[in-house]
């Protein structure tokens, strides 16, 4: 049956509205959860506050295991479901440039639109931060080209590369999640820091 | 006491109702084996359009050129019986019985993406069943041998003479059975041009055996 996309089940224009409608309801929930506000996110790093860990990796896993259970009722085929490409350098060198964005500016792109919404003065000077950072990447891209495309390993997933199924892995996830809820909150009672 | 367990309840609760909910779904998850429920890659409708278009079947001039030519990619399946395969078969052909096709000793053979497995027996019914199943199955480069080894004794094997007054074309194709049916050993054929020798290839069946019984269920 899916993805209604790829098959032709719903046109473009409702694909859009679709997306519309459901990052309204993502930007409610990051909004809802409190994300609008830089130290959330700050606090991840510093262990007093692990709402950001909590809601992305609740969505992660409600993700995956829909995902799974719709292929397994075959309602979606998993093979034509987009894969990220794997360029190994760009993906550590990207990741410890968010990471460092995420400490120092207390935001990720999508939670400083949030507090943008609200009109938190620091997520206009995050997302300011943002445009230059895109600037700069486009305009010196002949500078780190190479960098870039270096290292392409197809579309591996971790399942695959480790051998097991994407069930028993899924399983393995939920696991380490449910264990990380349970250090998070042990983090928060033992850094506690009044809430903003 | 009321306080403390409402405090209980209230710090408690979202992640043991999680962890239940969460944890039975992932060892469902977890238990149940991946892509058993949609083993077929082509739906029926497809397949249909696969078989309707013909575009699997392969003249018996293209696939003698192929074994004369010795063309790497060929991989020709024989999918009668045992018995029939040892008393004749296509060269460097593989004999997989058709009743063993999903067995998992030739699953390597078939499924692959080098070579043409070419399906053949001795009309085109049972090779057609064969490429059916494996293009369901999602294999690539699955053709079948028109009119099946009844048609290869006609045609290469025993090829009939055209008249004198045919055209040059049927006269050009029967010179190329004829040559196709001495080298790999058919029955005799009129020479036109006498004086060739009769070259046979010294070709050697390969028989794959399964080594491995089946698994008979079980848990």
């Amino acid at each position: 049956m899916g993805p209604l996309i790829t098959y032709e089940l719903i046109s473009q224009d409702t694909n859009f509205l679709l997306a519309f409608i459901i990052g309204i309801g993502f930007g409610f929930v990051l909004e809802s959860s409190g994300f609008s506000s830089s130290r959330k996110l700050a606090g991840i790093f510093y262990g007093y506050d692990a709402v950001v860990l909590k809601v992305f990796f609740t969505a992660a896993i409600t993700a995956m295991l829909g995902l799974l259970f719709f292929s397994l009722f075959d309602w979606i085929d998993l093979d034509l479901v987009y894969v990220n490409p794997t360029y190994l350098y760009s993906a550590i060198g990207g990741g410890v440039i968010m990471g460092a964005g995420f400490i120092m500016g207390g935001y990720c792109p999508g939670t400083s639109f949030c507090g943008a919404s609200i009109g938190k003065i620091d997520a206009f000077v995050f997302i300011f931060g943002l445009f230059i950072g895109v600037l700069l990447f486009s305009e010196g891209y002949p500078l780190w080209e190479k960098f870039f495309n270096a290292q392409f390993l197809g579309y591996p997933k971790i399942s695959t590369v480790l051998g097991l199924s994407d069930g028993i892995f899924a399983f393995g996830v939920i696991l380490v999640a449910l264990g990380m809820f349970w250090v998070a909150d042990w983090a928060e009672k033992k850094f506690p820091q009044p809430e903003y | 006491m009321i306080n403390t367990i409402n405090k209980i309840n209230k710090t408690m609760n979202p992640r043991i109702l999680l962890a239940l909910f969460i944890i039975p779904l992932g060892l469902i998850i977890a238990a149940v084996p991946q892509d058993t429920t949609h083993p077929y890659k082509l739906n029926a409708s497809q397949l249909l359009t696969e078989a309707t278009s013909s575009s699997q079947f392969l003249s018996t001039d293209a696939i003698a050129d192929m074994i004369i030519q010795n063309d790497p990619n060929l991989q020709l399946i024989d999918v009668r019986t045992p018995d029939e395969f040892l008393k004749f078969s296509l060269p460097g052909a593989i004999n997989v019985p058709l009743p063993d096709l999903l067995s998992p000793e030739f699953s390597d053979i078939l499924n692959q993406d080098v070579k043409m497995n070419i399906f053949y027996s001795n009309g085109t019914l049972h090779a057609n069943e064969a490429w059916m199943i494996t293009t369901q199955l999602g294999y690539s480069n699955n053709y079948v041998l028109q009119g099946g080894l009844n048609y290869w004794a006609e045609t290469i094997m025993n090829p009939t003479q055209p008249s004198s007054t045919s055209p040059d074309e049927e006269i050009a194709k029967y010179d190329f059975r004829k040559g196709a049916s001495m080298a790999l050993g058919g029955g005799k054929t009129e020479s036109l041009d006498n004086g060739t020798p009769d070259i046979k290839v010294p070709v050697k069946p390969i028989i794959k055996k399964a080594t491995k019984k089946k698994v008979q269920g079980g848990c």
